[in-house]
């Protein structure tokens, strides 16, 4: 196993200096980044493959979690957080560790530890989407859903996110007459998006509801929304029957 | 039951109240209508017995028809008719036991038909007179109840108050700042120890100074300032007249959170809070403004602290007080205006 390279992501510098203080004692790994910010942790992550990164949850821009989504590569992810009782959770089920602020030297060197055995073993990390659900609080929704457009990040609020269509392995966003691609499950998707707002109205289709001008018939068993832009997306009958469920109509 | 009689403290009293009630009868009676002291009593003391009891009863309308809620016409109609009744029954009590006497008073009942309209005249009055009693023992209820609520209310906002993340991030940097900088771990140490200690002792008053509830986010932002170094800047401007107002404790520190945690702590640069306060007679304003980012997942109008300070403004100065927020090109602003009270402290 050759040595481990690190990224550190966390906006306070006294707590990415705490991290370089007590690396110092680990000869093995060495830090092929600081960032202050998740954009940053995101370019650095794709630009410098690290195999070990120490990420803050709550930071400018971009979240820790929304970090990981950005990330194509398999990396290990220790976080690094005040104490949330939600994100606890998701530690526990996905991330190799998680150190609460404030943390001991030796509760560090057990991270390190773990990330260790883990790197070595070439265990499969968990899914960043997987890691986002468990995350979030229940009856909490994504307000946004973060894409990467090449080197660039795109941030699509919820609300202008007008449907999402399954494409093989991708999900198409569709926001302002533009589209995003984004690898990720429409069922996932589905999971971290608020329900009285978008709705699965086809197998391959999630609509924004609020983006439905009228619904027009179309073959004998499916029907057509047709949204703002003029779009129409078709609607299978077990999707009108959703779509029904939700809007209060006949 | 009436809360009268539950309590014998209270119905002891309540039936004395009635002792200079008979004596009034008996004296009305022995000039109105000629009657022996014997027979003024034999009917003073019925009457008066039966008014006592049957005052009771407005209890239970007075509860069923709150004085604010109910139609002017309904409230009087009821009430009168109520009166006639209780006025009648009692009579017929005092004319029953008059003619239970017969053989010790004879004639007393006959004799005591021309008085009667006048101690029914009488009846009602000391009905009514019951049944304002009664609106007003529970208009006193009810305000004593709603401060209580609001009481707790505050309690609840306050201990809501200090959060968690804020503490446990300070204590970091505090543990970063013992290698590198020790005597900067130490202040921050005091800094974070007097703003925990001053804000559970003002936390208990009704009221201080607005000098001291400033001074209390100044503390509160030293600790940041550390923490989120030249990332956070300040600006005041404060007008000395503001410092003597009594206002609500920690009203203004979850002003200055709510502008870290949804403002400067979402920009990646930081950026400037700007605090002032300003003294227009009997009241005071104070404008807290701060840079955010308009991208970022919560909105700073969001924050739990934001709603506790107008509540608690609410419950305590009602339409008095006001807070406004505002946004605009990347700034949040939000503004409190308050009536300066003084001298209430406690």
């Amino acid at each position: 196993m050759g040595g481990i390279r690190a990224v550190i992501v966390d906006d306070e510098e006294l707590a990415r200096h705490l991290l370089l203080e007590y690396l110092r004692a680990e000869p093995d790994i060495e830090i092929v980044a600081e960032c202050g910010n998740g954009f940053e942790g995101v370019r650095a992550a794709n630009e410098l493959s690290p195999n070990l990164m120490f990420l803050d949850v709550q930071m400018p821009k971009l979240d820790g979690f929304e970090v990981l989504d950005l990330i194509d590569r398999e990396i290990a992810v220790i976080f690094v957080t005040a104490y949330d009782q939600y994100a606890m959770k998701a530690f526990d089920a996905a991330a190799v560790d998680y150190l609460l602020k404030p943390f001991s030297q030796d509760r560090f060197h057990a991270a390190l530890d773990r990330a260790r055995r883990r790197l070595a073993e070439k265990q499969k990390m968990p899914e960043p989407a997987e890691l986002k659900a468990a995350a979030s609080a229940p009856g909490q929704f994504a307000h946004r859903v973060v894409v990467k457009d090449g080197a660039r990040i795109h941030i699509i609020p919820v609300e202008k996110l007008d449907y999402a269509e399954a494409q093989d392995d991708y999900v198409a966003l569709h926001s302002e007459k533009k589209s995003w691609l984004k690898q990720l499950s429409m069922a996932s998707l589905e999971s971290s998006l608020d329900p009285a707002r978008f709705v699965r109205v086809h197998r391959s289709y999630l609509l924004n509801i609020e983006k439905i001008v009228k619904i027009e018939p179309y073959t004998k068993d499916t029907k057509l929304a047709v949204l703002t832009d003029g779009t129409q997306i078709p609607i299978s009958r077990a999707g009108y029957a959703r779509l029904k469920e939700l809007m209060a109509i006949d | 039951m009436h809360p009268i009689v539950l309590n014998r403290r209270s119905l002891f009293f309540y039936l004395v109240v009635w002792i200079p009630l008979v004596e009034t009868a008996v004296v009305m009676l022995s000039l109105a209508g000629h009657f022996s002291s014997e027979e003024s009593w034999a009917l003073a003391l019925p009457f008066t017995l039966g008014l006592a009891i049957i005052c009771l009863s407005p209890f239970y309308m007075c509860r069923a028809m709150p004085f604010d809620r109910t139609p002017v016409w309904r409230l009087l109609g009821s009430h009168l008719l109520a009166a006639m009744a209780a006025s009648g029954l009692v009579l017929a009590g005092v004319n029953f036991t008059a003619l239970g006497m017969d053989r010790a008073l004879p004639g007393l009942a006959r004799r005591a038909g021309p008085v009667m309209p006048l101690l029914a005249l009488f009846a009602i009055l000391i009905y009514l007179l019951s049944v304002g009693l009664h609106y007003a023992g529970l208009a006193i209820e009810s305000s004593r109840r709603a401060e209580l609520l609001a009481r707790d209310a505050e309690l609840k906002a306050l201990k809501a108050q200090i959060n968690p993340h804020f503490l446990f991030n300070s204590l970091n940097s505090i543990s970063a700042l013992t290698s590198i900088d020790p005597s900067r771990a130490r202040e921050m140490c005091i800094h974070l120890s007097d703003f925990l200690r001053t804000s559970l002792r003002l936390g208990e008053r009704i009221t201080i100074p607005f000098a001291a509830d400033l001074e209390l986010a100044r503390t509160y932002l030293s600790v940041e300032k550390v923490r989120f170094g030249n990332r956070l800047r300040v600006k005041e401007e404060i007008d000395p007249a503001c410092a003597d107002c009594d206002i609500p404790p920690l009203l203004l520190q979850p002003l200055v959170e709510n502008s870290i945690k949804h403002g400067i702590a979402g920009l990646v640069e930081g950026g400037e809070i700007h605090m002032s306060a300003k003294r227009n007679g009997k009241s005071v304003y104070f404008m807290i403004e701060n840079p955010f980012d308009p991208d970022a997942k919560e909105n700073p109008n969001s924050g739990i602290g934001l709603k506790n300070v107008r509540d608690r403004l609410a419950t305590r100065f009602g339409a008095a007080g006001k807070i406004e927020i505002s946004v605009e090109q990347g700034q949040f602003r939000v503004t409190l205006s308050l009536p300066c009270e003084k001298g209430r402290t406690v």
